[in-house]
């Protein structure tokens, strides 16, 4: 079924086009929120809590406008970005023994956030810029600082990044197409 | 600001990161709405975006799923139950009050039906009551007149004289009973010869010669009052024409009976 019909359900409160949509796109939505926040349990909670937000304000996704998973993305960002802020400050009023916690409660084993796929096929600094951005939830901005380099020359680095990426996927998908006509 | 600006900004991404203000957020949906090749690579990014993410994807637990479709049934169940609550009052209420018009209407009706029998019964009660009354002033009347003659026949100070057909009427006979203490004369009709439809018996009082009326006879009664006539010397009876006659036709006269001083 297509997407744009399961999105139209899932408009008119259909709870099988939400489980159908959580299928599909969850997963994406989880490696995203577990590496910007970096703990299994509350990046769970914001997992249902992103959901729960789909379901409630599905009536203003605009298919027009950009793709789902855009929309997801930037409602899963918000609310990890949200609990973040809280986070830190709580950490701030409270005293030093909570803020001697915080490294007690990444308790996910680096391997697991790795990244994957083709984004380790680009250079370094791209996988960094692209990271910091898309996984890590800085902004531009911040995350131009954060490489200690101009932000003319961070965009150029997420441009390009990008651009590399596509060509990836483009020839990936050529490759498979071939595939698909010689095993015809 | 021209396409290539735009694409060479790295606004787009930023856009699709979620980072622009609400002014910078329009201007761009803006570009894009009106640039269809801006559009073709804004999709491209958005595509490259999302396969990056699925590469990327760490699957969650499945408790999480089970929680968020629990979580939303909990939400639609309460504004059910909530709903079904206000509607299942609504209908309590409703029932009650659609129950106590129908007893009412049906005690209504059927004192209505009550009402309309007893009236019914009360009439015929009315009617019967009617007939009842009338019988009793009918059956007192007819003791009062009896008890009345009874009084007259029986009384001691009544004196009881026989008048007999003579030849013109001879099966004829009047019992005749005199009161002169209470001034009466009652007469029993019962053995009086039939007449012609066109006359009428009439009486008599004889007072020193003279014959004074004492009234007709109406046969139709078996026991009848006549006029008392003070001094009467004898009672006479004639035969008239119909409504009688001022004077007494003397070759009529059927009997006579002479009283005792």
């Amino acid at each position: 079924m297509s997407d744009l019909i399961l999105i139209k359900q899932l408009q008119n409160k259909d709870e099988y086009a939400l489980s159908k949509l959580y299928g599909k796109y969850s997963p994406a939505i989880f490696g995203v929120i577990i590496r910007m926040c970096k703990d299994e349990a509350h990046a769970q909670n914001l997992l249902q809590d992103t959901f729960i937000t789909v379901w409630e304000k599905s009536h203003q996704y605009d298919p027009e406008k950009g793709r789902f998973y855009t929309w997801i993305y930037r409602i899963a960002k918000n609310k990890v970005l949200n609990f973040l802020r809280k986070s830190d400050q709580l950490i701030q009023s409270e005293d030093l023994s909570v803020y001697s916690n915080k490294e007690d409660e990444i308790t996910i084993d680096s391997e697991y956030l790795e990244l994957n796929g083709s984004i380790k096929k680009l250079e370094t600094h791209h996988q960094r810029a692209l990271e910091l951005v898309y996984f890590e939830g800085l902004t531009h901005r911040e995350a131009h600082k954060e490489m200690d380099v101009p932000l003319g020359t961070f965009k150029s680095y997420i441009r390009q990044a990008l651009q590399k990426l596509k060509e990836h996927y483009s020839k990936t998908l050529v490759l498979l197409i071939v595939l698909i006509d010689a095993l015809r | 600001m021209k396409r290539k600006d735009i694409i060479e900004s790295g606004i787009l991404e930023q856009y699709l990161l979620g980072e622009l203000d609400s002014s910078k957020k329009l201007e761009i949906e803006n570009a894009l709405n009106s640039d269809t090749e801006l559009k073709n690579y804004f999709n491209e990014l958005e595509e490259t975006f999302e396969q990056l993410g699925q590469e990327n994807a760490i699957k969650p637990p499945l408790d999480v799923k089970t929680n968020l479709l629990k979580s939303i049934k909990n939400n639609s169940t309460e504004e059910t139950i909530i709903n079904d609550t206000k509607s299942f009052e609504l209908k309590t209420l409703l029932t009650i009050a659609a129950s106590i018009a129908a007893i009412l209407l049906i005690g209504i009706l059927w004192t209505y039906s009550e009402l309309n029998t007893t009236k019914k019964e009360l009439q015929i009660v009315e009617d019967k009551n009617q007939i009842l009354i009338d019988d009793l002033n009918s059956v007192t009347e007819n003791l009062e007149t009896t008890t009345k003659w009874l009084k007259q026949i029986i009384s001691p100070n009544s004196r009881q004289y026989v008048l007999i057909g003579n030849k013109l009427s001879p099966n004829s006979k009047v019992i005749s009973y005199v009161n002169n203490v209470d001034k009466s004369v009652v007469i029993n009709t019962k053995e009086l010869a039939k007449l012609n439809a066109n006359q009428d018996y009439q009486m008599w009082a004889d007072v020193e010669g003279e014959m004074i009326n004492m009234g007709i006879i109406d046969t139709s009664k078996e026991l009848l009052a006549m006029t008392y006539i003070h001094n009467a010397e004898s009672l006479n009876i004639t035969i008239e024409p119909k409504g009688g006659n001022d004077h007494p036709t003397v070759s009529k006269l059927i009997s006579n009976v002479y009283l005792e001083p």
